[in-house]
């Protein structure tokens, strides 16, 4: 039965994984952007609903009412000004550097303001709130949610992409821009709309880990990799690939952490290199157009 | 409606030494059907290019219905109401074949709703590929993605349609479908503008031939009367001018 709720308690991780990397996925997929100040962004969305959400008077698990469109504005103008002026360079080494710079700056920024210690957003009692059939298993229920908005939030943006007009724009600028222009789409407005989705989601993402565990101004990074492990573990370009890569990374660092709690992180990077040696494009990897 | 739909005044561009637009100067009527043709490197594409908004030219301007759009991007040229097919067709690969049309009627003809899905589906069935509705793009093979590329391109609603070498690798049944429907463009008052190394498509199609040799016109007219030209023999010396067996 402790197996059993390791696996259980991996699959709730793994929610919480996936909504962290599927605006890396979608990033990356749309305009080919490794967005190195992914798991930073999220750290900031963290401070701002710490910051702004109590001037509001609402209850803190409400915060992502105030954070999320706040980012997914951010989200268009940081891609219509410097990402694409980055991207109109036509290398992609520049971009790569300037999302990596933006992580420093914004590392350090977050250190100068609120120093090294972590904060967490204060939702009350329900940070102990859980469902306990027997003895052993324990879902938390913040835990529980993070699983459900993550999944809503995968299947929403895959019911945008595929079955509306937003959704085919955006498909259409990431399979050839220079085509999408000549039937009349403006790609860097595309672009701007895939940013303002990928950081409305990040900033979901860093108040679920507010919620659930603690933040402080260097969680970005590690937040980072394990956002990517997810995105490779499920494939590039495919969503739902991303969900099953945050539950696999997930369960695989809970099993690892029942067999030794110093095992938890190394059980998930052996998975990810092992899912790389065997199926280096990912589980449910998108075909490559001929 | 200005008696000219597409007018180039003056347009130069070059890369580096090679000048692929000299002072070139050309207009189009609406529902003119007028083929380009000319010797590699002559400039047609970029001349294309320049149209749709691709490539800024040095010098000159481009105008369409009246208004001056060297400044505008291929995008918003597109929803004016110019068309382009590539010479290697460009379809968004993992859509659909429906949605690959829908995407251009919504967004280059504004159309929306059910318009859009009409629009999207009466360019496919024009190109025949109505039984291919469903089809993932990529899988398609030559001759459909052209008919692809050129339904497309109809869905986005033009008023002119640059076609870039669509008739290339085609048989001779398949340039004649071809044919049939840059006719039935003309008919309906569309302009297309078509660029060909199969001489014998372009003159059963167009009622105007200009020869392109390095940026610049060198005939302009009546098809078999511009073939005829000695400057564009000239130009095509060496090479075999195949306009016999009309299509």
């Amino acid at each position: 039965m402790t197996w059993f709720n390791a696996i259980l308690q991996g699959i709730l991780l793994g929610g919480f994984y996936a909504l962290f990397a599927c605006g890396l996925s979608l990033l990356f997929g749309v305009m080919g952007i490794i967005n190195l100040a992914h798991g930073d962004f999220a750290v900031i969305a963290g401070y701002v609903a710490v910051v702004l959400v109590p001037s509001t008077h609402l209850p803190m698990v409400l915060g992502f009412l105030v954070v999320v469109p706040i980012f997914a504005l951010g989200g268009y103008i940081l891609q219509r000004t410097l990402f694409q002026s980055a991207l109109n360079r036509g290398d992609p080494l520049t971009i790569l550097l300037v999302t990596f710079g933006l992580s420093i700056i914004t590392e350090n920024s977050l250190l100068q303001a609120f120093s090294a210690n972590g904060q967490s957003i204060n939702i009350g009692s329900l940070i102990a709130d859980s469902i306990n059939p027997n003895n052993v298993i324990s879902i938390s229920d913040i835990s529980l949610v993070v699983l459900i908005v993550a999944v809503v939030v995968l299947g929403t943006l895959q019911l945008v992409l595929s079955r509306t007009s937003i959704g085919r724009m955006i498909r259409a600028v990431a399979d050839d821009r220079e085509a999408a222009e000549l039937v009349g789409i403006n790609h860097r407005h595309v672009f701007g709309i895939a940013a303002a989705i990928a950081l409305a989601t990040v900033a979901l993402a860093g108040l679920a880990s507010g919620m659930i565990t603690e933040f402080a101004p260097s969680t970005g990074t590690s937040n980072l990799l394990f956002a990517f492990e997810a995105v490779v573990i499920g494939g590039i370009g495919s969503l739902w690939g991303t969900l099953v890569g945050g539950i696999v990374l997930g369960v695989a660092q809970q099993i690892g952490a029942q067999i030794n709690p110093a095992y938890q992180i190394l059980a998930g990077h052996v998975v990810f290199l092992a899912v790389l040696a065997v199926r280096s494009r990912g589980l449910f990897a998108v075909r490559e157009a001929a | 409606m200005p008696a000219t739909l597409l007018e180039l005044v003056r347009i130069s561009k070059r890369f580096g030494g090679v000048v692929v637009a000299h002072d070139l100067s050309l207009s189009v009527e609406p529902g003119a059907a007028v083929g380009l043709v000319g010797p590699n490197g002559a400039g047609k594409t970029s001349l294309f290019s320049m149209v749709a908004g691709d490539l800024r030219p040095d010098a000159g301007t481009i105008s369409f219905d009246g208004a001056v759009v060297n400044r505008l991007g291929p995008a918003a040229r597109c929803r004016l109401g110019i068309g382009r097919t590539y010479q290697v067709p460009k379809p968004f690969e993992r859509m659909t074949v429906f949605e690959n049309a829908l995407v251009a009627a919504q967004q280059g003809a504004g159309a929306r709703g059910q318009d859009s899905h009409h629009r999207a589906f009466a360019s496919l069935e024009r190109c025949n590929l109505i039984d291919k509705v469903n089809r993932e793009a990529g899988s398609l093979g030559l001759l459909d993605r052209k008919r692809l590329e050129l339904a497309r391109a109809l869905a986005s609603g033009p008023r002119l349609v640059l076609l870039d070498e669509v008739a290339g690798g085609l048989t001779q049944p398949e340039v004649r479908e071809l044919v049939d429907i840059v006719r039935s463009l003309r008919a309906e008052g569309t302009a297309v503008v078509w660029i060909e190394h199969v001489v014998r498509a372009l003159v059963g199609a167009v009622d105007r031939l200009l020869c392109l040799a390095a940026g610049v016109v060198i005939a302009d007219g009546d098809p078999v009367r511009v073939l005829d030209d000695p400057a564009v023999r000239e130009v095509y010396l060496g090479t075999e001018l195949a306009i016999e067996g009309t299509v």
